[in-house]
């Protein structure tokens, strides 16, 4: 609306240079390259042999591009492939887990803080925003113990559940907010028009809050998916790696072959890309809906 | 169709009472206006009609089932929202047809029902629509609707035209009282708005601090009002009261003058638990004189309101501001000293100690 009103109004005398805008304009660019000049080159080093990836000065664009370092990392008969594949196996089902565990439970969490009042509501709903206050590392030794208690060491139940711990806190969050905004009215017309009250939560309250749902299935399966120093502590055994900590073995393991670990970075943040590109409009929606009324 | 019984029904908030010990019965096909000042308990009794919110006592019946502890989904009733609450993420088709999709018809005849409701709503043309790109009036109609659709025992509106501009609100109110005759409907009706309520109701329910006050037919509400709140609050301009004292056949003020009563006034004046009653008066019944006459007494003019038809006054007299309507072709200036006549066939009295209107022993 302010676009348009601001061109019906201004008169048609020629203006001097906004500086101001060519500024930001300038800011703005400078950060888009900020942010897409390392991506490209690593994409653009994934495609290069070994020899070319060394050359100095630096080959800009790669002169015979190559997808070999690819093919290497998903062949599933080679060794790197192997491990590659079952790091990205281990990573997906962790992070998939997660982030089914932590809709279901979020969900109706997030509901009961929003409608209902019962006692201890204000403490519980305090206590979780307070998990977020804390950096994440400072729970690593309790934890750890924790999970030792448990028995749950060296096994991606470790994982799962501390990505939970961390997760929820800003998913049940969020969601509240969704059902704040969200009338009472349109449930108790559901439950009028003969529904019962879960009907009424499955069939009107669900479909409205589906962009928070899909934004906080994003949340949490990115911070499960990139997340590096839980894995890295609570898992010994190569076969488990999920793949931030494999990757990292990479590195390690190959430490010249620069090429092939960027092909690896790049096939990591290949589902996260995809979700974001499918999920955009959902995203968009619950960042702007969920804090203003509709 | 049914008959809905309210006893006794209270509801608590903590120490507040938001509905206080109602009783009354809705006639089957009765139309029941719920009127009353903002927060005195209206929509809160709606709801405990509806089984919206659990009662904290008494007992609710619809048709001749105690329904106390029943779901809304079982209570047979439909309800139109204040603010609509159509689901905004369905089209009005769907809006219409959850309602008949939640009882498990066959589509077909699903079909047939919304189809039909939109053809009674004039609203064919907006099936495909969501509720958003709707005006106010039309969203309106889908509301009421999706309460048609599937023929309820009882209908239940909370200010359904609230939201609505003055000629559209004119418009539906016709509308609303057309089906109601139509589906001879009975129907509990929550509104703000006084003139709604005396044009379309049977009966009126006045409610203050979640108590019923009175509840009759809105033309005995306006001749009979049965205390003071009822009496100030229906009819506009509001009833005028003048705190005075009984003294035999007449009221006395502390200004000096005293204004004599008809027998029957000066019984019902009798029977007032202290010798404090009030008067009370509607602006039709009064009349005007320049010069004392009798059986009038004296004021003093206050304000002037012409409004075309008629002239609204409103004059000082003992201390209080009484309404008067006159004919445009009087004069009156502000402070000029008048004289006012009391009908004695239609005045009030009540008790000041009471508030409740005085009936002659
Ligand atoms: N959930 C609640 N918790 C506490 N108090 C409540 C609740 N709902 C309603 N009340 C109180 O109960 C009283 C009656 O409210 P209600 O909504 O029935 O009023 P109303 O007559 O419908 O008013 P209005 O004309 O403004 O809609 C009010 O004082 C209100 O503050
Ligand atoms: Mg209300």
């Amino acid at each position: 609306m302010t676009v348009i009103s601001a061109t019906a109004i201004r008169p048609k005398v020629k203006r001097k240079i906004d500086w101001w805008r060519w500024a930001g304009r300038g800011f703005l660019t400078f950060l888009l390259l900020f942010t897409v000049l390392p991506m490209a080159w690593m994409i653009l080093t994934s495609v290069k042999s070994q020899f070319a990836a060394m050359q100095y000065p630096p080959q800009w664009w790669p002169s015979e591009p190559t997808l070999n370092n690819y093919f290497k990392l998903l062949d599933p008969r080679g060794r790197i492939g192997q491990d590659f594949l079952r790091y990205f196996w281990n990573s997906f089902y962790v992070s998939v887990l997660t982030t089914i565990l932590g809709v279901v439970v979020a969900v109706p969490a997030a509901y009961a803080f929003s409608r209902f009042r019962f006692p201890g509501r204000n403490f519980m709903f305090f206590a979780v925003l307070v998990r977020n206050m804390f950096p994440a590392v400072v729970f690593l030794m309790p934890l750890f113990l924790l999970m030792r208690w448990m028995g749950l060491v060296n096994t991606h139940g470790s994982l799962i559940l501390t990505y939970l711990t961390f997760g929820l806190p800003l998913s049940i969050w969020l969601l509240k907010g969704f059902y704040d905004n969200i009338p009472i009215q349109l449930e108790q017309a559901a439950r009028i028009d003969g529904a019962t009250r879960f009907q009424a939560f499955i069939y009107i309250v669900m479909p409205l809050s589906t962009p928070g749902i899909i934004a906080t299935s994003i949340f949490s399966f990115i911070g499960a998916w990139n997340e590096y120093v839980y894995a890295y502590t609570f898992l010994s055994r190569d076969s488990q790696m999920t793949l931030p900590v494999g990757i990292q073995r990479f590195f390690t393991e190959f430490a010249t072959d620069w090429p092939g670990l960027m092909a690896a970075t790049f096939l990591m943040s290949v589902p996260v890309v995809v979700m974001f590109l499918v999920l955009q409009k959902y995203f968009v929606r619950a960042l702007t809906e969920g804090a203003v009324k509709h | 169709m049914a008959e809905v019984v309210l006893s006794h029904v209270m509801k608590s908030y903590g120490s507040l009472y938001a509905v206080n010990d109602v009783s009354f019965t809705v006639e089957h096909g009765e139309f029941v206006a719920l009127v009353g000042p903002s927060g005195c308990g209206k929509t809160t009794t709606l709801n405990l009609i509806a089984g919206l919110i659990p009662m904290s006592g008494g007992d609710i019946a619809i048709g001749d089932r105690i329904v106390n502890d029943l779901d809304p989904k079982d209570r047979d009733i439909a309800m139109v929202f204040q603010n609509y609450a159509l689901y905004p993420n369905k089209t009005v088709y769907k809006n219409l047809a959850f309602p008949l999709q939640m009882r498990k018809l066959p589509a077909a005849e699903i079909d047939l029902k919304v189809r039909k409701a939109a053809e009674v709503l004039d609203m064919v043309h907006l099936l495909e629509r969501k509720p958003r790109e709707l005006s106010g009036g039309q969203q309106q109609r889908v509301a009421l609707g999706r309460a048609l659709v599937r023929d309820p025992a009882v209908f239940l509106m909370d200010e359904p035209l609230s939201n609505l501009d003055a000629k559209l609100r004119v418009q539906m109110r016709s509308e609303l009282k057309r089906f109601h005759h139509n589906l001879n409907a009975t129907v509990v009706y929550v509104t703000h708005d006084q003139l709604e309520a005396v044009t379309m109701a049977d009966k009126m329910a006045v409610m203050n601090g979640g108590v019923l006050q009175q509840y009759d037919s809105p033309a005995n509400v306006f001749a009979n009002p049965v205390n003071t709140f009822v009496a100030s609050f229906i009819g506009s301009p509001a009833m005028s009261l003048i705190p005075l004292e009984a003294a035999g056949n007449a009221l006395i003020s502390p200004e000096g003058w005293e204004l004599p009563l008809s027998a029957m006034n000066a019984r019902k004046a009798a029977a007032s638990t202290t010798n404090k009653v009030i008067l009370g008066a509607r602006h039709s019944t009064l009349t005007l004189h320049k010069a004392p006459s009798p059986g009038s007494v004296p004021g003093k003019v206050y304000t002037v309101e012409p409004t075309g038809d008629v002239t609204f006054a409103q004059i000082f007299i003992n201390g209080a501001l009484v309404n008067i309507s006159l004919d445009p072709t009087v004069a009156l200036a502000p402070d000029e000293h008048v004289w006012v006549e009391f009908d004695q066939e239609r005045l009030h009295l009540f008790d000041a100690e009471t508030t409740m209107a005085l009936a002659a022993s």
